[in-house]
């Protein structure tokens, strides 16, 4: 059994990664509200992939991962829009996952040292955030959850009625594109910092653990960052008691407590 | 308020419904009646400028304030939101960020005149199909429309929830609300309608529909030959 003063010294060592996530599970466990009402898993689970590929560009050329990847993402939305426009979306989508998964990884072939790189965006493994990367990420990721939630009744008014929106002279499709482009924010800040497995977790399973039991839309925005924290410091236990990594261990955390909570909603009806 | 002359409303170029003149003063209801797919809701769309006409011409007074009611079934069910949030739909549209800002009484008093305010904290799914379609009629009503699109008002109504719906709207018709009523509800369309824009099919399925105004009192005779004819 690890000590107080362990943890607490272990604490202060991944300080920067842990602010991040923290971080991230404000911003994404806002986002991660509206992914799962608007069904967006789909567009959630396929923009890590796409910044594999920026940050497989940037690994091959040995220059920084950041500014590929925002461009891979930027990329993505463009498309995405446009092939919503057109219904295409839904083949796009999966096509992009098959992509990023694939080419991230052609891109960076024969160069042993940035596979294994590539491989913890992925699996996120190593979580290791530096000093300068944590100061990058964690106003961007609060600041896009936060504009998310004001946004609420709007995000609602899109879904529910879009003849009405139109008439109030607002454009649904433009209001879908804002939505992903926040959605892109922190999902792209999430994955480059903190790699994809705790992105996800973070994003979707708090969201999922508080949803049957939110009656209206603002709790869930307040439980769902709430929530966030508390995988976070379970999965942080969990990886120092186990010796597991930190991005598994949070996302076993949250999956197990959304199983129980989902059942007790269930039991509770 | 609105006027069509001579057009023709369709999407990308393809002709889906032609109408002659039709127009809509303050205080009066064109009911739009006709079989699935013949182009209502097209129709509707063309005159309250939610689509261009491919020809013709529509013309609308520049003070238009046009609400729209969703039914009540097409709402997405799995968002968590109270009464008062789904009345807030519409009435927040305008807003800055749909921020409910001082639009919480207009829609309390929406909520009051539709008998449905006592269930404000409810959450929306828990209530029947009729307190659901007052809710949301209370929601448009709050913004102050002067032109009201209703599609299938009182499908999957009770009796007591038609009457009441309606009981609301003749009173707003009466104070010079105008309403496009889109409905297969012969019943509310006699009730409602000062004039009922029939929408028949074209012969083949490339051919747009047509629409052949009908008085309210030749209706049921309309409707009777067309279901014989069936």
């Amino acid at each position: 059994m690890t000590s107080l003063a362990e943890y607490a010294e272990i604490a202060v060592l991944l300080a920067p990664s842990l602010a991040t996530a923290a971080a991230f599970g404000i911003g994404a466990g806002i986002v991660g509200v509206f992914v799962l009402l608007r069904r967006e898993a789909m567009v959630a689970l396929t923009l890590p992939q796409v910044v594999a590929i920026g940050a497989a560009i940037g690994l091959r050329f040995n220059s920084p991962t950041l500014w590929p990847a925002i461009a891979s993402t930027a990329t993505a939305i463009i498309l995405l829009s446009w092939a919503r426009g057109r219904n295409a979306g839904p083949w796009l989508l999966p096509s992009l996952y098959v992509a990023g998964i694939s080419f991230s990884f052609l891109i960076i072939a024969g160069a042993g040292a940035h596979v294994s790189e590539l491989q913890n965006v992925f699996t996120g493994i190593d979580v290791a955030v530096t000093p300068d990367a944590a100061l990058l990420a964690i106003p961007v990721v609060i600041i896009a959850g936060l504009f998310t939630a004001m946004l609420w009744r709007r995000w609602l008014l899109i879904a529910q009625a879009p003849l009405v929106a139109r008439l109030a002279g607002l454009a649904p499709a433009g209001w879908d594109t804002l939505f992903l482009i926040l959605a892109a924010t922190v999902l792209m800040v999430g994955t480059h910092a903190l790699g994809a497995v705790i992105v996800l977790a973070l994003l979707f399973l708090p969201a999922a653990t508080v949803l049957p039991w939110c009656r209206r839309i603002p709790p869930a925005l307040v439980t769902a960052p709430l929530m966030a924290m508390v995988y976070l410091a379970t999965g942080f236990v969990l990886s120092i008691e186990m010796n597991w990594p930190l991005s598994q261990s949070v996302g076993a955390a949250g999956f197990g407590i959304m199983i129980v909570s989902n059942i007790f909603a269930a039991l509770r009806r | 308020m609105i006027r069509l002359k001579d057009t023709i409303f369709g999407y990308s170029g393809r002709a889906i419904v032609r109408a002659g003149e039709i127009s809509l003063a303050a205080g009066q209801c064109l009911g739009v009646f006709g079989p699935n797919g013949a182009g209502k809701t097209t129709l509707a769309a063309g005159m309250i400028g939610l689509i261009k006409p491919l020809a013709g011409q529509v013309i609308r007074s520049s003070e238009l304030r046009i609400g729209y009611l969703p039914q009540h079934r097409a709402l997405e069910r799995h968002w968590p939101m109270s009464a008062l949030d789904a009345a807030a739909i519409a009435a927040t549209a305008r807003r800055r960020l749909g921020w409910m800002g001082d639009a919480r009484p207009s829609i309390q008093a929406a909520m009051t005149e539709l008998g449905v305010l006592e269930f404000h904290a409810r959450t929306f799914v828990s209530l029947s199909g009729g307190q659901q379609q007052r809710v949301l009629l209370a929601g448009v009503l709050a913004s102050n429309p002067n032109v009201l699109v209703l599609d299938e008002p009182t499908d999957g109504l009770d009796s007591a929830s038609r009457e009441k719906l309606l009981v609301v709207l003749r009173a707003r018709m009466q104070a010079g609300l105008a309403v496009v009523l889109i409905s297969h509800n012969v019943a509310d369309l006699l009730e409602l309608a000062d004039l009922i824009a029939h929408v028949a099919p074209g012969a083949t399925p490339a051919e747009a529909s047509t629409v052949n105004l009908i008085e309210p009192g030749r209706f049921m005779r309309h409707v009777t030959a067309m279901r014989g004819r069936e």
